[in-house]
């Protein structure tokens, strides 16, 4: 329930401590009340033996020695000893004179050890009472001769003594411990109150950098000046978690221009192709260039957005993969045929040289969307009359086929960036505008929602070569 | 006057070509990038626009290659890069102009007009030589009350005498500023315009404004 770590470790060492001192104290409690009653009880205890001594039965009497009871300490008008005793029928056979009528707190006692309590007389003062259970001497008997009395015999005997003092002393001793208690309790808050202060203040001045942070400055850092070693651990995995949404914030930013950027040209082609063609009366074969001009853009933007929007669905994990057996060879020819018109412009001749057996076990559609772009990309790139050709072959898990042309102009430092959104290695391309720099990026990304991998390379000879790594090969069936 | 447009896209240089050679300029056109820069070296422009992400060369790079050989034609930057700094970039290597895509093809025209009046000193669109007025917005040109009805080659060789009213114009400075490179005219069509022109603007009993400096070439308005 509490939310603040602050709250938590106060309350904490508050309580430890609170249950340190009430321990203590009762400690100190007990043995100053043991050493302060012990000495007070040996006396009353001597008293009432001796009392008890000089207690005889003489008959059915129970006789009093006179001497015994003209005895300073039951005389003395400060103070006095008070004494009872009782038959164990509960009938009074002596009190002090003192006493009056009053009686004495008469306690259940075994015999011949003495019992303690504290009680108050009628006047309200505080009597400590120690009370004997004992078997009275029969008088004038010799010691030989002495028949053992039985225990209904017994006599009970209570010694009261005033035991003011004592018990203030007793009252002082309990405020004592409670005042020092309490001191040390609120002294410790507060010094506890400044090290958990202290202790948290690296927390809190991490928090107060963190809450500091927005969108607009994630490279900032969390400095480590200040740090404990406890919270290292964490300040590193916050910085981690900083860079990386930096770089992904700038990512999104870049791609976000670049979709704009990208947009804008197509644009600004139909704009001004028509705002153009508007500008005087045409002939209607004119019109109709223009028209079909506007329509070729608005197809290549169509291209460009559907791009996206497979990306964002990749991202998203909102595309759904159907398996089935695939025949490369016969899926490349498939995904050749609308590009071979463009190819024979191009004057570029195309082989596949992927043997009719091998197959493998994937999404048939988005394969040749991979492969579709693929192919388009290496027509767009390889050189006027230049070669393409695809293979394929099988490995261990898997099957790798590649697409190649000739012409690349790429550094091997470039080929690093031809699966980057937008990227364009600076080639004399022809048709800017057509080819924005998504194909190979969505390639990428579909490959990777199917489990495999692709990556590109520039042999010399400017042959690029792009891979297409592709899991989970069933055996192929061979066709015969 | 004669423009050179560098960029890459195909349907943007088709119609960009066609309207402002339809607007009367004489238009170079180049979609690659080292070619704009051999085109806006070696020969004299009165505007260049320029795309900034060009095959061949970047458009930055061109410009900076046209200032630090000292060319003086003015550029105008077209691109769709449209943040702050972009624009500060371009403008701080010694573009004029900066525009970006998608843009209205009547600014642009505009933006062109007033580079071309900026590069002539010639800060009012309408330019009066003795009782002859040209407008350059509209293109339209009297002679006192009368308007007279130019052909968009003569409407063009007249804007560049005019621009430069006062000072002997060479029949190269004609060729070099108002006819494309590709155009198949030879030099002597300089001549035969002028005297197109002469005879349009010819009123009975007003002075000759067109005269010939011998073996140096033209001058419109009072002899310099």
């Amino acid at each position: 329930m509490m939310r603040s770590l602050r709250a938590r470790l106060l309350v904490g060492t508050m309580c430890g401590m609170a249950l340190m001192l009430l321990i203590f104290s009762l400690i100190v409690h007990a043995v100053i009340h043991r050493t302060l009653f012990s000495q007070y009880d040996a006396s009353l205890a001597s008293t009432a033996r001796m009392l008890a001594a000089s207690v005889e039965l003489d008959g059915g009497e129970v006789e009093l020695e006179f001497d015994v009871q003209q005895m300073p300490e039951f005389v003395r008008r400060d103070r006095p000893t008070y004494y009872e005793i009782w038959r164990s029928d509960g009938t009074v056979v002596a009190r002090s004179p003192r006493l009056g009528t009053n009686d004495l707190l008469r306690l259940e006692a075994s015999l011949n050890s003495p019992v303690f309590a504290t009680t108050r007389a009628r006047s309200g003062l505080p009597l400590r009472v120690a009370s004997l259970k004992f078997i009275p001497r029969i008088s004038d008997s010799d010691d030989e001769q002495q028949p053992q009395l039985s225990k209904e015999h017994a006599l009970t005997l209570a010694v009261a003594r005033d035991a003011s003092d004592l018990v203030g002393q007793h009252r002082v001793l309990r405020w004592l411990l409670l005042v020092v208690s309490a001191v040390v309790i609120t002294l410790s808050f507060l010094v506890a109150a400044v090290i958990v202060g202290q202790g948290l203040r690296p927390l809190n001045l991490i928090a107060t950098e963190i809450g500091g942070i927005t969108e607009q400055d994630l490279s900032t850092r969390i400095g480590d000046a200040y740090i404990p070693g406890e919270i290292m651990p964490i300040r590193n995995r916050l910085n981690d978690l900083l860079s990386r949404l930096e770089a992904a914030f700038k990512r999104e930013r870049r791609f976000t221009a670049d979709v704009a950027h990208e947009l804008r040209t197509p644009l600004a082609g139909i704009r001004s192709t028509i705002e153009v063609a508007l500008a005087r009366h045409r002939e209607t074969d004119e019109y109709r260039s223009v028209l079909s001009e506007c329509l070729a853009i608005a197809h290549d933007m169509q291209t460009m957005v559907n791009n996206l929007l497979m990306l964002a669905r990749l991202d998203a994990q909102q595309i759904s993969f159907y398996t089935e057996q695939i025949q490369l060879a016969e899926l490349v020819n498939s995904c050749w045929q609308p590009f071979s018109g463009r190819a024979l412009d191009r004057r570029l001749t195309f082989e596949n040289r992927i043997d009719a057996e091998i197959a493998c076990q994937s999404d048939r559609q988005n394969l040749s969307t991979v492969l579709s772009n693929v192919l388009d990309n290496a027509i767009e790139y390889a050189n006027e009359a230049g070669q393409i050709w695809t293979t394929a072959c099988r490995k261990d898990d898997s099957v790798e086929m590649a697409v190649s042309n000739t012409g690349c102009q790429l550094t091997t430092e470039q080929t690093s960036h031809v699966f980057d959104s937008f990227w364009r290695g600076d080639s004399s391309r022809k048709d800017a505008g057509v080819h924005c720099g998504l194909g190979l990026a969505l390639a990428e990304r579909i490959m990777r929602g199917l489990g495999g991998s692709v990556c590109a390379e520039v042999q010399p000879g400017g042959i690029f070569t792009v891979r297409l790594i592709l899991p989970n090969v069933e055996e192929s069936r061979s066709i015969q | 006057m004669r423009l050179l447009v560098i960029e890459d896209y195909r349907p943007l240089q088709q119609s960009l070509t066609k309207g402002l050679r339809e607007a009367g300029f004489a238009v170079d056109t180049t979609r690659d990038g080292q070619e704009g820069l051999w085109y806006a070296t070696g020969n004299e422009y009165d505007v260049i626009i320029l795309d900034l992400m060009l095959p061949g060369m970047d458009g930055l790079e061109i410009l900076k290659k046209i200032r630090t050989q000292g060319q003086k034609s003015h550029v105008l930057i077209l691109t769709a890069k449209d943040t702050v700094r972009d624009r500060v970039t371009g403008l701080d290597l010694g573009a004029d102009d900066y525009l970006v895509k998608p843009f209205a093809f009547e600014e642009l025209l505009a933006r062109v007009r007033a580079l071309l009046r900026r590069s002539y000193r010639q800060k009012n669109p309408q330019i009066e030589i003795k009782d002859l007025r040209i407008d350059l917005t509209t293109q339209r040109v009297w002679r006192g009350s009368q308007e007279i009805t130019l052909t968009p080659k003569e409407y063009a060789l007249l804007e560049y005498l005019a621009m430069r009213a006062g000072h002997k114009v060479s029949r190269s400075d004609i060729w070099e500023h108002v006819y494309e490179f590709e155009s198949s005219a030879s030099s002597n069509v300089v001549d035969v315009y002028i005297g197109y022109l002469r005879k349009k603007l010819q009123r009975p009993g007003k002075p000759q404004l067109i005269h010939t400096v011998r073996g140096r070439g033209y001058v419109l308005g009072p002899e310099a």
